[in-house]
């Protein structure tokens, strides 16, 4: 059993998550099931009641449609959420989160609405997307007054934080204010306020976003961990790797529609027929390009203001030969890795085609 | 990095009372707006009476100021002065200033900065969000407008005749009346903020048109304002002479004080209700 398979056997996990993805809109993503060379699978198998399932989910902002006709059912475990910027990911997560009301449709977690139910907190914690704190606060401080609302007394919540804190690796900067935390610092601050008060669904929104590998390669074994406690995940990105990394179960979203759900290993095959860009953020850039060059999966590379932008046609290996050189420092810090959209909107290009 | 474990004691698993909620928000809350840029730009605001005491205390002692009378006394008379200072700059201005910049900004910030969201996935409902930045907020503009009213106090009333013993339990009425006016301002101007879309805008119109304008006009009206019940709480009297004194001769028809504390615990409580159930049911959607 590999680290991944590993991962999505927690207790209670729906034992169609390794089954293929299954494409989801009738018309459109036809293609995409011959893409994948499978075949519609008709309705949801029977199981563990879903923490998160949705039935005719729509959401619109005025005329713009942000989710559409969303029917799903979240398995516990991990659940990755793909799909490429304004796919409708952010807007179903805020559904799932009790932020937003649904214009059409319902949604319910562990069996309950969600909206105006604030009960349902207690077993939810959500990391948001923004990157928005109380900035003269410190970490140790904001978290401990957020779980402070879940009706932790001052010790309780005191400890609770600190929990928190340490299992994000934060406690050596937990009493420095937060408006000087580096981006992937604040980050884990973000997922610590989300697991402070031990929830039995987390939710994610782009938790990896701005994070250095090493902080990347945590953040991901604590998810990975979270879900080997019984926990539940749902985790968006619109980096394949990162998803492909903690599940193999997705949910595929794209224009606010499910485009499939299943195994992602199918489409991590179709992914990796197509370039990969990754910028990377670094004291030496023209170092760092030194090093990658020597790789023959390195197919061009370009500089811009203190980052080297590569294409990879292995982005496996060098995510790995990556992290490594940021491990050993040997070409300087790396302070942050990032991977545009573009390489996962080709890929649905490629679907709906 | 080891995952979350669950700690060995009990854990609260049912959400606190409204109050309960409401004073953990307070604490989340009060640093936030005590150190927020609107609270630097209002404590220049409530600096300004102070200057005015202090250029009126130098003229004072230099031998200005004689023709002027305030209730019938002469303007000597720091007690009448400061009275004047209450009604005038902070009662009909200052309170309703900052009723506007801090009550309609009471969730609008929060949503601005897009914090908001850790607020509302906690298991407290809406309302208690709203009623703890509303105790934040009182908190944080008697803070402010404290300091200013007692340094008010100590340069004006000893001006001329005036003593500090023989104004003090009129300062306490009108610090009682700063905070009811805070109050009441605070709760209405939450529920703009909660319900319009230009909640900056609608309430500097309430509370320099509507109001302003609608306390010179005879009849009923008035009674759809708040300063019309705070003057009627007024312990000064007010300016006798000049066109100051045809100007508010006009304010002072006031319904008694009983009438005057019911109406405001009304203004107070309902639109505190209001702006919490409006803030319950409404959608914030964040910029990305």
């Amino acid at each position: 059993m590999s680290h991944l398979d590993a991962a999505n056997a927690s207790p209670g996990r729906n034992e169609e998550s390794n089954n293929p993805p299954r494409p989801r809109d009738e018309n459109a993503i036809a293609s995409a099931n011959q893409a994948l060379g499978e075949s519609p699978v008709e309705g949801q198998a029977p199981g563990p009641m879903p923490v998160v399932e949705s039935a005719t989910l729509s959401k619109w902002y005025g005329q713009v449609i942000g989710l559409n006709d969303v029917s799903v059912k979240v398995p516990a475990g991990i659940t990755g959420l793909l799909g490429p910027n304004g796919a409708g990911k952010s807007t179903f997560m805020k559904l799932m989160t009790g932020q937003l009301k649904p214009s059409k449709g319902t949604i319910r977690v562990f069996g309950q609405p969600i909206w105006n139910n604030p009960a349902i907190y207690f077993r939810v914690g959500f990391c948001p997307e923004q990157d928005a704190f109380y900035d003269r606060m410190t970490g140790l401080e904001w978290v401990t007054a957020l779980v402070r609302l879940n009706g932790y007394d001052e010790a309780q919540a005191g400890a609770a934080a600190r929990r928190a804190l340490a299992a994000v690796d934060l406690m050596d900067a937990a009493n420095r204010k937060i408006g000087s935390y580096s981006k992937g610092m604040r980050q884990r601050v973000k997922l610590a306020q989300s697991i402070v008060h031990d929830p039995d669904l987390l939710i994610l929104d782009e938790p990896l976003s701005g994070m250095d590998p090493i902080g990347r390669r945590r953040t991901i074994r604590m998810i990975k961990d979270w879900a080997r406690a019984g926990k539940s995940i749902v985790v968006s990105s619109h980096i394949l790797h990162e998803i492909e990394a903690m599940t193999s179960n997705i949910l595929l979203i794209n224009n606010g529609r499910i485009l499939a759900e299943g195994n992602v290993h199918q489409i991590r095959d179709l992914i990796d027929t197509h370039p990969h860009t990754v910028h990377v953020r670094a004291a030496y850039p023209r170092e760092l390009a030194r090093r990658f060059l020597a790789h023959d999966d390195v197919i061009s590379m370009r500089f811009e203001e203190g980052a080297v932008v590569v294409q990879t046609a292995a982005p496996d290996g060098f995510y790995a030969r990556l992290t490594e050189l940021a491990a050993t420092g040997e070409a300087g810090e790396i302070a942050e890795v990032t991977s545009p959209d573009d390489n996962l909107q080709a890929v649905f290009q490629y679907l709906v085609k | 990095m080891p995952a979350q474990t669950a700690p060995a004691t009990a854990l609260p698993n049912r959400p606190p009372s409204l109050l309960s909620a409401a004073m953990r928000v307070f604490d989340l809350s009060i640093g936030q707006m005590l150190w927020s840029r609107r609270t630097i730009f209002l404590a220049l605001v409530v600096a300004a009476p102070i200057l005015l005491s202090i250029v009126l205390r130098i003229l004072s002692s230099a031998g200005f100021g004689g023709g002027m009378r305030v209730g019938g006394a002469p303007v000597a008379a720091g007690g009448s002065i400061f009275g004047v200072f209450i009604w005038l700059l902070y009662l009909r201005f200052i309170v309703p200033v900052l009723g506007v910049f801090y009550g309609t900004s009471l969730v609008a910030d929060e949503v601005e900065d897009r914090t908001i969201t850790y607020l509302f996935t906690r298991p407290i409902t809406r309302g208690a969000v709203v009623l703890g930045k509303y105790m934040a907020y009182l908190a944080a503009t008697v803070l402010v407008v404290l300091p200013s009213v007692m340094a008010v106090y100590f340069l004006v009333v000893p001006i001329g005749a005036g003593t500090l013993a023989a104004s003090f339990p009129a300062l306490l009425m009108d610090l009682a009346l700063i905070g009811i006016g805070l109050a009441a301002y605070g709760a209405l101007f939450a529920w703009v903020g909660a319900q319009f879309k230009h909640p900056l805008v609608t309430g500097l119109v309430f509370a320099f048109g509507w109001e302003q304008g609608i306390l010179l006009v005879p009849g009923y009206l008035k009674r759809l304002t708040i300063a019309y019940y705070i003057q009627g709480l007024a312990p000064h009297a007010l300016p006798q002479d000049n066109a100051l004194n045809i100007l508010l001769s006009v304010l002072k028809d006031s319904p008694s004080a009983l009438t005057c504390l019911f109406w405001l615990a009304v203004i107070w409580v309902g639109f505190l209700f209001l702006a919490a159930r409006t803030v319950e049911r409404r959608e914030y959607v964040l910029e990305q």
